[in-house]
């Protein structure tokens, strides 16, 4: 029995059971259900962890593997980011205990962690040679987390939105007052995107450090490298609008969303173009 | 005879505020011991200004004669023809009603909170004079605690029901905090007053005042310790506020499209809440296009608190709910003392302190 994968779908189960309740939570004012969903996004946090435990297992058992993250599968990879998703989130919710925003959050790490069950093969796959480096374990971890927490912004974006057109409507709905203000959305959103940017252009630079150690150039236009730094520039966009403009609310929000598309693209759409990068898909 | 609670008292609805004022002056811990003497075994005072109740256990005559009793005690220090304006109830009419009365479904404001910590200075005065017995602690326990259930669990106390409230609720979603937030009044009027009022019970940063007469508008600005500008600053004034309150007697609009279109470029994506509470309205109607800007009239107000007064009635249905469910389940702990096997409690439905969102 594959371990790693029966421990996904606990996993799996308890965040939808998490994203049922803080759905729940959005239509019943009930505080009851945002800590339920707390504490069942905990319990599925932990058993994902024991099921990347065993995926490492299982990868080392490969001698040639041995000591490198488990990420170099499509399932390995989904897995990480919707770990890395929920990780954040619960980082957030337990800083600034906003529980509306699971409805927003989680869905992702449902969607994530379903699709690597479903479409992916759990199957520890050797390393190919380039791959075995200890870079692997940091530079697609440190975009992956970049990704997640732009994951986790994209999901206060969208409640924006919502508050936004509810107070412009002039009819709010009970939705409306359990929403965080519009001016704390934007504010998360901002802190959110300016803590993951950096990390995001410091995976991106890891990236072209060990492009230089293992091919000697450090930059080569291959399209996840493009597309990585398309995301990068629009998200520093997103910043200049913010930060040197001082632009807020709902026009700053699209464009942060448009970064989101592109990590989305540069996470999933590019392994098919990609002939370096293309091992997601196993391919390379 | 069975022990049965009695209660004894009278509250904004049955009486008029003279004779409440009158009881609500009298010592709760003095009072204490003398409807002692007049033969309780537990008993304890609930004195606010809108409420005065005696609760209690008669020590072996019938409920009747010391409810008598009390009241013309009551009668006598107070001074007051008391009979007429009192209500009595008896066993779980009782134990109802003080549950109702702690969830703040009694209140003259439904959902008030200040109650709950009434009610529990009522219990520590009587404990502190000895006047409770386990009965009693049982009781007002129950009582604190299906209080905050109610509160916890219902939404008695947010939906707000006055254009005033609303507005503040409103200025909520959009800005969070106000403490950061400057408001402007333009024009004058009771409604507008009321509304700043509530504004600067929020602890907002600083309040404008600007009128064409600019006596009005150094009156109303010495009436709130705020700043009056003249009329001419109006377009700077709307420059550094986010929530503008229009209430002029201005037959045609006077913050024009254009004008906030200029205040809402500098002000570079931040909100800007407009309460337009004039008749005939002073705000131009294109302006709730303007991105970030979002203009309620009036009607739009008034259609939220009268939303709100329809959900309110829902809220107050699921909190009788709870109120009854657990006054059933004191009656169930009552009927056990008496068979000498004590039921005890769930205590599986108690809450952790509600989480801020």
């Amino acid at each position: 029995m594959n371990y790693e994968v029966v421990f996904l779908k606990g996993a799996l189960a308890f965040y939808a059971l998490a994203t049922a309740a803080a759905f729940v939570y959005l239509y019943n004012k009930d505080d009851k259900w945002s800590s339920w969903m707390f504490r069942l996004v905990g319990v599925g946090l932990a058993l994902h962890l024991v099921s990347f435990g065993f995926g490492m297992h299982y990868f080392w058992k490969i001698p040639d593997n041995r000591y490198y993250f488990p990420i170099n599968s499509f399932f390995g990879a989904l897995s990480f980011l919707s770990l890395a998703t929920v990780a954040v989130f619960f980082l957030i919710e337990s800083r600034h205990q906003l529980g509306i925003l699971g409805a927003f959050v989680l869905p992702w790490a449902v969607v994530g962690t379903g699709s690597a069950i479903i479409f992916a093969n759990p199957a520890a796959e050797g390393l190919v040679p380039a791959l075995q480096n200890y870079w692997i374990n940091i530079h697609p971890v440190v975009l992956m987390t970049a990704y997640a927490a732009f994951g986790n912004a994209f999901g206060v974006g969208v409640a924006l939105l919502i508050q936004e057109h509810q107070i412009k409507s002039r009819k709010p709905s009970e939705l409306c007052y359990r929403l965080p203000s519009i001016e704390d959305l934007d504010d998360l959103n901002y802190r959110i995107i300016v803590w993951a940017f950096p990390v995001l252009t410091v995976g991106i630079i890891m990236g072209g450090i060990w492009a230089y150690s293992a091919w000697g150039r450090f930059w080569g236009w291959d399209p996840k490298e493009t597309w990585a730094l398309i995301t990068a520039l629009v998200y520093a966009g997103y910043l200049h609008m913010r930060f040197v403009k001082g632009w807020r609310g709902k026009k700053a929000v699209y464009v942060s969303m448009l970064g989101f598309a592109c990590v989305l693209f540069t996470f999933l759409g590019v392994n098919y173009l990609s002939p370096l990068h293309g091992y997601l898909s196993g391919g390379g | 005879m069975e022990q049965s609670l009695a209660l004894l008292g009278l509250n904004h609805k049955s009486a008029p505020l003279d004779i409440r004022e009158r009881l609500a002056l009298l010592s709760a811990s003095e009072l204490a011991k003398r409807i002692k003497a007049e033969g309780t075994k537990e008993a304890a005072v609930l004195s606010t200004c809108n409420r005065f109740e005696v609760y209690f256990m008669p020590a072996g005559e019938a409920v009747e004669t010391v409810g008598n009793r009390i009241t013309a005690l009551l009668e006598q220090i107070s001074g007051a023809a008391l009979s007429r304006y009192a209500y009595r109830f008896g066993g779980e009419d009782a134990v109802k009603h003080l549950f109702e009365v702690s969830s703040g479904l009694d209140s003259l404001v439904v959902g008030e909170s200040e109650i709950l910590g009434q009610v529990k200075d009522a219990y520590e005065t009587a404990r502190a004079a000895d006047m409770t017995g386990k009965y009693f602690n049982v009781l007002f326990q129950r009582a604190l605690y299906v209080g905050k259930k109610v509160r916890s669990e219902t939404g008695v106390a947010i939906g707000q029901t006055s254009v005033a409230s609303v507005s503040v609720q409103l200025a909520h979603t959009i800005f969070g905090g106000l403490q950061g937030a400057t408001a402007l009044v333009v024009g004058a009027g009771s409604m507008a007053e009321t509304t700043a009022r509530h504004l600067i019970s929020q602890k907002i940063l600083r309040l404008t005042v600007v009128n064409r007469t600019w006596e009005k508008a150094r009156a109303l600005a010495a009436q709130f310790l705020a700043e009056a500008v003249p009329w001419d600053s109006l377009p700077s004034a709307l420059e550094r506020a986010d929530i503008v309150i229009a209430s002029t007697s201005a037959e045609r609009p006077i913050l024009t499209r254009e004008m906030i279109q200029e205040a809402a470029k500098t002000r570079q994506g931040r909100s800007l809440f407009i309460l337009d509470i004039a008749m005939p309205r002073n705000v131009e109607e294109g302006a709730h296009g303007i991105d970030h800007v979002y203009v309620y009239r009036l009607e739009d107000l008034e259609s939220v608190v009268a939303d709100n007064m329809k959900k309110r009635g829902v809220e107050l249905d699921r909190a009788r709910g709870i109120v009854s469910e657990k006054v059933r389940e004191f009656g169930l702990w009552e009927k056990s003392l008496g068979s000498g096997r004590e039921a005890s409690f769930k205590h599986s439905d108690i809450q952790e302190p509600s989480r801020i969102s």
